[in-house]
């Protein structure tokens, strides 16, 4: 093709006035609509995932609530009120998950108490201490926190911090709720630092220099003024590093030991707890399916879904109060 | 006043660098044990027993060399075995009346072929038996000197001419024998002797394979000894040393365990016997028996296990797993790449954008035993049984959100002015998002998809019951596509599995922390990938 040619075409082109025929028009309008549809259709699937996520939950979990033998009622009440989970007793089988559910609170609560100051004090480290170059050093390093599996911090928990509570503290047993707690907050810190200073940034820059303006130091910035006006991004952040603690089960199901039980002096964190995940992993690999068992292992997840799916709700609001424009 | 602000306040600035420094401690602490004792498993000292399994097991190695190597070791090996052998038939009576039995028998059958007659043949059995009996009883008496009497009622027939050069004149060998073997040992600790004798021969067997004139057992962890030198130096403290408990100084209420040797000539068990010079023999020659060299067991990341985990390596594990990775993203990628794009391009801030977002987040939050009772309600009770589809789909699931998240990210990173100079080409929004935007936002959702292959590749709870299974066969890839519908090990599940499942995996840790390490590694990898690529692209953005 000559360049003169190619050139003269193109002017022809350009000159030609711009209108559509009314089926360019038309097939364009169609096209742009299929797209749009089709598109809204994949990304439906993130709903229909989350429905369906619902649906065979609860479609599993509710033969366990409507067993011919004991009124649903009944069942509820046995459910939340009794410690006593003996589902694969001949012939009084028992499904009460109390102690189950408060082995869950146990590691979690305690994780978060080490977890929440410990990043919150990272997060205030990264947002307002550290310089730009530290900062692109120990982003990586959270990251790589982060993105170790579950596995291998339950490996680690099992093999190496097992074996050193029962030895040098001197713990009955090292698969305990305190190992399990230790792991868990280390899992959850990630989450917290990032989530956490997103929220602190998210402070304008001006409300602290007010602040330093008025001769307040940093501590005293950051502790009256930055960390109250960040409370609600904050507040998210440890919910999302809840929602982590509570849905672990790799980690909790290898070092929380798995005993039933609710510790005896209630702060004894040196006993093994089991919590609702590691129930589930444990006994549905064994059991048959369609069984009161099998079912009452879905009940617990459903459980656990909706505890989940409420926190994740009342995360959301606490970011989207976050995100309200202040200045 | 303003020093105690001053003071509290650096206490907080350190406070805050304490927290960032004890969170890289904490990596510290769980990456390098980790690191450090899962390279054991590619990186150690073998022996020549290491060899002989992988030539046995995997059908690799020079056979001329091997062969060399064995016969040396065995030559230094053999002292030590016969000595063990010989002291065994002292304590191992069953051993020598078996002999004495069988030639007892022979004894028959050599009388028959000489054509004796019947009268003296009935004689001579008789007599046979008494010796038997004599010795027998001898081999079962705890006394001394009733033992020394009757074997010499059994060598008062030494002179006997119909027993010369019969068959049944082994009977005074071994009653010689046995009288040699009584004044070196107590007989009244026999039983004793006999549960110790025991735990020297099943550490020598853990050392060299099994003893001479054993048949080779059927399972393939007893074929061989020690194949790793760290292992061999552990079995030769189990051989060397026994535990005793002895009364603690300050109150002798309170037993303490103490090691002492085998052979200590005051208190070891076999101070005072022949078998003493076994253990040092032993402890000196180990090298010479083993013949360790350093190596760097590469293959282990390929190699299948043999027994359960005890020898080889991942490589089942690492194909499952990339087969479980690789097939989620099939499915996330189109799925989370498409709906972040109808996120950015198409979305109206209306209330059907905010249930999609939500729900977004809800499947972020999901927790990941709760996508394990997804997969098996959903996937594995519709399509029958566990499967690698059904376990890669559960994953796709748990991913998604990931993928959609960095994908939005990435393309609203995009400069506007690229997406407006082909808008102004009179390219349509949707040709703009595939020809420009896409390409533009590549590196970012890139780096989205190597993070979520990370994720899923560390992802346990979801597969617990929708396709990994600890042992299993490897799935035959191929275009029939069979494989999709079988179960696959994979790494996530095996660590698990080797750490707190497998019983016969307790024996090897270094395996155990090998396939840790593997897993570990994999997706330190895929994080350093990704980070690296960020790494560019923010450069290149710095440059433009």
């Amino acid at each position: 093709m000559t360049t003169a040619g190619s050139q003269s075409d193109a002017a022809v082109q350009f000159t030609r006035p711009l209108r559509l025929t009314f089926r360019d028009d038309l097939s364009s309008t169609l096209l742009s609509w299929l797209v749009k549809s089709f598109l809204f259709v994949v990304t439906f699937c993130s709903v229909a995932a989350v429905l369906l996520i619902f649906v065979f939950v609860i479609r599993q979990a509710a033969p366990f609530f409507a067993e011919s033998r004991v009124s649903p009622l009944e069942r509820l009440t046995e459910f939340f009120t009794s410690r006593r989970w003996f589902p694969e007793h001949q012939a009084h089988p028992e499904y009460g998950i109390l102690a189950i559910i408060a082995g869950s609170f146990y590691v979690t609560i305690t994780s978060l108490l080490i977890a929440v100051p410990t990043g919150l004090l990272a997060a205030v480290f990264l947002s307002d201490i550290a310089s730009f170059r530290t900062r692109q050093i120990c982003k990586p390093l959270i990251e790589i926190l982060a993105a170790i599996p579950s596995v291998a911090y339950g490996v680690f928990a099992v093999m190496v911090v097992a074996p050193w509570l029962q030895k040098n503290i001197g713990f009955p047993t090292g698969t305990n709720a305190l190992n399990a707690s230790l792991i868990l907050s280390v899992m959850a810190m990630p989450t917290i630092i990032s989530v956490a200073e997103d929220a602190l940034s998210a402070v304008g820059r001006e409300i602290r220099e007010a602040s330093y303006a008025l001769g307040a130091t940093r501590a005293e910035t950051m502790l009256r003024i930055v960390i109250p006006a960040a409370h609600s991004g904050i507040l998210a952040a440890v919910i999302l590093g809840m929602m982590r603690a509570v849905g672990e089960t790799m980690v909790v199901w290898m070092a929380s030991g798995n005993a039933t039980q609710i510790p005896s002096p209630w702060w004894d964190l040196s006993q093994s707890v089991r919590t609702m995940t590691a129930t589930i992993a444990g006994e549905l690999g064994e059991v048959p399916q369609g069984t009161t068992h099998f079912h009452s292992l879905f009940a617990i997840g459903l459980v656990l879904l909706i505890f989940t799916f409420c926190l994740n709700l009342l995360s959301e609001h606490f970011i989207m109060q976050m995100k309200k424009p202040k200045r | 006043m303003t020093l105690w602000r001053q003071i509290k306040n650096t206490l907080f600035t350190a406070l805050c660098s304490g927290s960032v420094l004890f969170l890289a401690a904490t990596l510290m602490i769980f990456l390098l044990p980790m690191l450090w004792k899962g390279s054991k498993a590619v990186f150690f000292r073998k022996t020549v027993e290491f060899d002989k399994m992988q030539k046995e097991l995997f059908k690799r190695g020079h056979a001329e060399d091997l062969e060399r190597r064995t016969a040396q070791t065995n030559q230094a090996r053999q002292e030590a075995l016969a000595l063990l052998e010989h002291f065994s038939r002292g304590i191992d009576t069953a051993l020598l009346s078996r002999e004495v039995r069988s030639a007892y028998q022979q004894l028959g059958r050599h009388l028959r072929y000489l054509e004796v007659s019947d009268d003296e043949y009935a004689r001579l059995r008789e007599q046979a038996k008494d010796i038997r009996d004599a010795f027998l009883q001898a081999l079962e008496t705890t006394d001394k000197a009733e033992a020394e009497s009757l074997l010499d009622t059994v060598d008062a027939q030494q002179t006997n001419p119909r027993f010369q050069n019969s068959p049944f004149e082994v009977v005074f060998s071994l009653s010689k024998q046995y009288r040699q073997i009584l004044q070196e040992i107590d007989l009244s600790r026999r039983p004793e002797y006999a549960a110790e004798l025991d735990i020297v021969k099943t550490e020598m067997r853990n050392l060299f394979g099994p003893l001479p004139g054993e048949s080779i057992p059927p399972l393939p962890q007893d074929r061989f000894g020690a194949t790793r030198w760290d292992v061999a130096q552990r079995h030769l403290q189990y051989l060397i040393y026994q535990t005793k408990w002895v009364p603690s100084g300050k109150d002798d209420k309170r037993l303490i365990p103490k090691q002492i040797r085998r052979d200590d000539p005051e208190e070891g068990i076999f101070g005072k016997t022949e078998l003493a010079p076994l253990f040092s023999m032993v402890e000196q020659n180990l090298a010479a028996m083993l013949q360790p060299r350093p190596t760097i067991y590469w293959r282990y990341f390929l190699d299948d296990s043999t027994a359960g985990h005890y020898f080889g390596g991942v490589g089942p594990e690492v194909l499952g797993t990339l087969l479980l990775t690789v097939l989620s993203m099939c499915f996330a990628v189109p799925l989370g790449v498409l709906s972040a794009a109808y996120l950015v391009e198409y979305a109206a801030g209306g209330i059907t954008t905010r249930i999609i977002r939500t729900c977004i987040n809800t499947l972020a939050g999901v927790p990941s035993i709760v996508y394990g009772l997804f997969g098996l309600a959903f996937f594995v009770l519709l399509a029958g049984n566990p499967s690698i589809l059904s376990a890669s789909m559960t994953l796709a699931l748990l991913v998604l959100p990931v993928i959609i998240r960095a994908s939005e990210e990435a393309i609203r990173a995009v400069p506007q002015s690229y997406k407006e100079a082909s808008l102004a080409l009179g390219a349509g929004k949707f040709r703009t998002f595939l020809t420009v935007t896409l390409p533009a936002a590549g590196p970012g959702i890139l780096t989205g998809i190597i993070l979520s292959l990370s994720r899923a590749a560390g992802e346990t709870a979801p597969i617990l019951f929708a396709g990994a299974v600890a042992l299993g066969p490897i799935p035959d890839i191929g275009l029939h596509l069979k494989w999709l519908f079988q179960p696959t090990r994979a790494l996530s599940y095996g660590c698990y599995d080797i750490t707190v499942g497998d019983r016969l995996a307790m024996q090897v840790p270094h395996n155990q922390f090998g396939m840790v390490m593997t897993l570990i590694l994999l997706v330190l990898l895929l994080n350093l990938a990704a980070v690296l690529l960020r790494w560019r692209m923010s450069k290149k953005l710095q440059g433009l």
